[in-house]
């Protein structure tokens, strides 16, 4: 790796990795009152398919992280160990200074305030958007978490009102189109009112207005004092929209890690990390940001 | 370090010639095969299940009533259907059905062509043979021919049989159609949990409704995509057997995922076992008057039927 | 398979549900306790799977459809409880939406195709594939034959229900009041169709899955097969087995569930002769029957036509349902004492299991 910038920090160089044990205390070198202190992830699907090979990271409050990377690189994986979903085969995951395991999850008090401070969208909103109607899709959390029926259904009502989808309350999920549908994931999430988000990809499948709409709303969030973590393929949004990125390498790793600015212009790590094109530009110094591709011209193509 | 994608396309992707076939030839359309037939016809049934929730958002008689009441109902109506032993008592029934339709605002062509195609015309079809002496003995009322002397041909038996098994096979189906085309699909659910049915039958019956979407879908785009990559037409069974074989496998690997990804998605918001529900269901005086109703209707029907006779 | 409403008195539909009832609360019991909170998920997508295979149907001659139920398959896949649940929330889908089997009869359709399809395919299942390791080919087969001779044992159970109607209903003057065929024609209107096509769809069917699975992900199948290794490597030395008594009996039922169909396949040459409108179907390549199998037909023929001599009418009614309960009975008795045999084993397997390995997570 020779194209980092100065600007740009690796996160955390030699990772210490740590036995996985229910007890295991933070890592020395964690900064204090970090959300997520993750440590040497490794995991992979079926024990064939490696989708993270060594992952550090940490997350502050207040943060908004972007994690880019190319199709297959890791994010959606890394984005379910967050949330406890998939448990990594090494490396350690602590969560608001508490170890993250398959076995710490399994206890009740453990698991309620786990999952009541984190939620999560998914990246395919058809698996997230499973109950009969609507309404009862975005009221599954809050049961499931002991709110009463009563403050569930205030909630619901402000939530699909503030998404502008109250019409499509008792729609059943199949009947709505994709975009419908991740609101409908996103509904169900906020309803819960998390301290952490965790986004796989939110704005693909929303039309332009709404993709310009979910972008206000997770800086809104985030200045409601929301930690947002997320997976984007969305370069153009990212100056508004994160505080941080972390750039995932094809190879399952992190290869940088930096305020957006900086890896924006930072070319070289770009294309290692397959991110982008050698014929397509970012451009930075303009007023607005242009994503354009150049007529290919190489040898053998006649056109 | 990750290579870049430099990945140069084949020259003959970009090359203008169509398909394989380098004469140009599109192909002649072929008749669809039955796995193709029971597709299509599938996701029409489905779409038309879909299409029912508007006849049920309609503001009729069984629209109004609480879906327990409905569902209650109609079992004791079914059962009052399945101990009549006379035509008459099934066709006053089957009349009465009808009516709560109209009132229901249910088209009644929609209706009919819901009801009849196909299980009672289908049935109607099978029990014709059984008029016939030598399935259903009894008085030979039309001679067909004569066998070491004895008189074969339609029974009266076999007649009423025949037409007594028809008329339940309808009117049983009516009763049903006509609950589930008034009631939306998620009302239909509640009553049922209301009924009793546990909680966690519940959450299966309404997760699989949604998945026979997505998986038909995915069926529909496999076929689909695997008759765009068939150019030529190999024997109709055949194909239909190879794909029943091949989709399955990849199905099942689609369920699998799919399963994986959704329990995901409910562990992620606190799903641990047991889910709860927004319970909305109260029943009013009219869904008890309508119970009432129902349980008259079924004694009279029952007593009617006893007195034609045995 | 799915019978309507109409075709069976309301007392078999009855019966259905007394077999059925107990059967769910078991099953809702056992996989709430087995596969924890996966079960839910992959119960509905097994089942919505179940119910789109069951849209792949023809009719047959006597008044359902001749399809494949995909029971057998998810038995092998989720355990068989599991497969209870998910082919009767198919079934209950099939009745309330389509209209395809009845209400008051879903209790029979789902001792049918939802208790007797998947045990008696999973029993054949293990039987047949034993201890061998989880991806090998002998299992294929086994899926195949389990889920080939399930499908026929569900359909034979769905003619016998049919064919006990009209002798044990019907009015004074002998008109039948529920489905009018008796057992030799309903044997074989049901028997040759799912020996033919659907038998061979569910068993092909089965026979894939079980396949890509091996190939995919074969983890999948870890927890229904507690104790089981993976592959050849991976197995343990393990003393010679000895025939359980249970074993042997669980091997008696199913031999015999596999033989019945045989042998009332005879009757069926008899009956196209009688009936015009089903010589068809025996034209469907039966016209060697097996000379062994003469005998089962004199011992079907004899017990039940002479048994239920249709041509008096005052038979004692009491008798034909003591009869038609009998025969439902020693189904469920059968089902109840495979289950049982499993139970005893699984739940052997399942504490060796806990002390031999720390519960991994899959996938
Ligand atoms: N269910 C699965 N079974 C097997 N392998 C998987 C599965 N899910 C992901 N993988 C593999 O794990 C790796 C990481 O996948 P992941 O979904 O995390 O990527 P991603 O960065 O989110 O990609 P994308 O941008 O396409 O969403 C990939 O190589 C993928 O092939
Ligand atoms: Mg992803």
């Amino acid at each position: 790796m020779t194209t980092q910038e100065s600007l740009i920090s690796h996160d955390h160089a030699g990772p210490p990795t740590l036995s996985a044990g229910d007890h295991a205390p933070l890592p020395a070198d964690a900064p204090p009152g970090a959300i997520f202190v993750a440590r040497g992830l490794r995991y992979s699907y079926l024990d064939r398919f490696a989708a993270l090979d060594g992952v550090d990271l940490d997350v502050m409050p207040g943060e908004m992280v972007a994690l880019l990377g190319a199709n297959g690189s890791g994010k959606s994986t890394l984005l379910k160990v967050l949330d406890g979903l998939v448990f990594p085969s090494e490396g350690t995951l602590h969560a608001f200074g508490h170890l993250v395991t398959e076995g710490n999850l399994e206890d009740e008090q453990y698991v309620e305030a786990f999952r009541s401070r984190v939620g999560f969208v998914f990246q395919n909103s058809d698996t997230q958007v499973f109950s009969p109607t609507v309404r009862e899709e975005v009221a599954f959390g809050c049961l499931q978490l002991g709110l009463s029926a009563e403050e569930t259904r205030q909630r619901v009502d402000d939530v699909l009102g503030m998404l502008g989808i109250a019409d499509l309350a008792d729609r059943a999920p199949f009947q709505l189109s994709g975009g419908q549908k991740k609101k409908v994931a996103i509904a169900s999430v906020l309803v819960m009112n998390p301290e952490v988000l965790l986004f796989d990809e939110p704005t693909a499948a929303l039309d332009p207005r709404s993709q310009q709409w979910l972008a206000e709303l997770i800086v809104e969030l985030n200045a409601a004092g929301k930690t947002i973590v997320y997976a984007t393929h969305d370069l153009d949004v990212l100056e508004q929209i994160a505080t941080r990125c972390v750039v995932f390498s094809e190879d399952h790793r992190i290869l940088a890690s930096g305020p957006p600015g900086a890896i924006l212009d930072d070319t070289a790590l770009l294309l290692s990390a397959n991110l982008i094109h050698e014929h397509s530009h970012v451009h930075l110094r303009e007023g607005q940001r242009v994503e354009h591709s150049h007529a290919h011209q190489r040898g053998g193509h006649h056109h | 370090m990750a290579e870049h994608t430099t990945t140069t396309t084949p020259s003959w992707l970009l090359s203008s010639n169509v398909g394989l076939c380098p004469c140009g030839c599109i192909g002649k359309r072929t008749k669809g095969s039955f796995v193709e037939k029971t597709l299509t016809g599938g996701s029409d049934l489905l779409r038309q299940v879909m299409f029912s929730d508007d006849l049920a958002r309609r503001s009729g008689l069984l629209q109004r009533l609480d879906p327990r009441a409905k569902l209650g109902g109609m079992l004791l109506l079914l059962i009052g259907a399945g101990l009549a032993h006379h035509l008459e008592t099934l066709l006053a029934t089957y009349v009465v059905v009808l009516a709560l339709a109209g009132a229901s605002r249910v088209p009644l062509g929609f209706f009919l062509k819901r009801v009849w195609l196909f299980v009672p015309i289908f049935t109607l079809i099978v029990v014709l043979p059984a008029t016939l002496s030598i399935v259903t003995h009894g008085d030979v009322v039309v001679e067909l021919w004569s066998w070491h002397g004895q008189p074969q041909g339609l029974t009266a038996q076999g007649l009423r049989s025949a037409a007594l098994v028809v008329s339940r096979v309808a009117v049983s189906i009516s009763l049903v159609v006509l609950v589930t085309v008034t009631t939306p699909w998620n009302r239909l659910l509640a009553g049922l949990r209301g009924l009793g049915v546990p909680r966690m039958f519940i959450l299966v019956i309404g997760m699989a409704y949604r998945y026979i979407f997505l998986l038909l879908d995915s069926v529909t785009d496999m076929y689909e995509a695997r008759k765009a990559r068939t150019m030529a037409r190999v024997k109709h069974d055949r194909t239909a057997r190879a794909f029943v074989g091949a989709s399955a496998g990849a199905l099942v690997g689609k369920a699998n995922q799919l399963s994986e990804e959704v329990h995901q998605a409910m562990v992620a918001r606190g799903y641990r076992g047991e889910a709860r529900v927004l319970d909305t269901l109260r029943l009013r005086r009219a869904d008890l008057v309508a119970l009432a109703v129902a349980v008259l209707a079924t004694a009279l029907m029952l007593t009617a039927d006893r007195m034609l006779g045995r | 398979m799915h019978i309507p409403d109409g075709y069976l008195s309301p007392s078999t539909c009855a019966v259905g549900y007394a077999v059925a009832i107990p059967t769910w609360a078991i099953a809702s019991k056992r996989v709430s306790k087995v596969v924890k909170t996966r079960n839910v998920p992959m119960l509905a997508v097994f089942s919505a799977l179940s119910f789109l295979v069951m849209m792949f149907n023809v009719p047959i001659p006597d008044g359902t459809t001749a399809h494949a139920v995909g029971g057998a398959v998810i038995a092998i896949c989720l355990g068989p409880w599991a497969a209870v649940i998910a082919v009767s929330v198919a079934l209950l889908f099939q009745a309330l939406l389509f209209g395809d089997g009845g209400v008051l009869s879903y209790g029979v359709n789902v001792v049918n195709m939802a208790i007797i399809l998947p045990f008696v395919g999973y029993g054949i299942y293990r039987l047949i594939a034993g201890r061998t390791p989880l991806t090998s080919g002998r299992r294929v087969v086994a899926a195949a034959i389990g889920g080939y001779v399930g499908i026929n044992a569900a359909a034979l159970a769905a003619a016998v229900e049919f064919g006990i109607q009209p002798d044990l209903f019907k009015s004074a003057d002998g008109t039948p009041l529920y489905s009018p065929y008796h057992l030799s024609q309903t044997i074989p209107a049901m028997a040759i169709p799912h020996l033919t096509i659907a038998g061979l769809v569910e068993a092909v069917m089965s026979a894939a899955i079980v396949a890509y699975l091996q190939r995919a992900d074969v983890s999948r199948l870890v927890p229904s097969h507690p104790g089981i290794p993976l592959t050849e490597a991976d197995r343990a030395p393990r003393p010679a087995r000895t025939l359980a008594p249970a074993r042997v009996a669980l091997g008696f039922v199913v031999l015999m569930v596999v033989l019945s169909p045989l042998g009332l396949l005879a009757p069926g040459g008899a009956f196209g002769e009688d009936n015009p409108n089903d010589l068809n179907l025996n034209k469907l390549g039966l016209h060697a029957v097996p000379a062994g199998l003469d005998k089962y037909n004199g011992f079907w023929s004899h017990t039940l036509l002479g048994g239920y001599g249709f041509s008096s009418g005052d038979h004692a009614d009491l008798g034909y349902i003591l009869s038609a309960l009998i025969g439902i009975v020693v189904v469920g008795v059968a089902i109840l004492l495979i289950g049982l045999v499993m139970r005893a084993v699984l739940g052997r397997r399942d504490a060796d299991r806990e002390r031999e390995q720390e519960p991994q997570r899959l996938g």
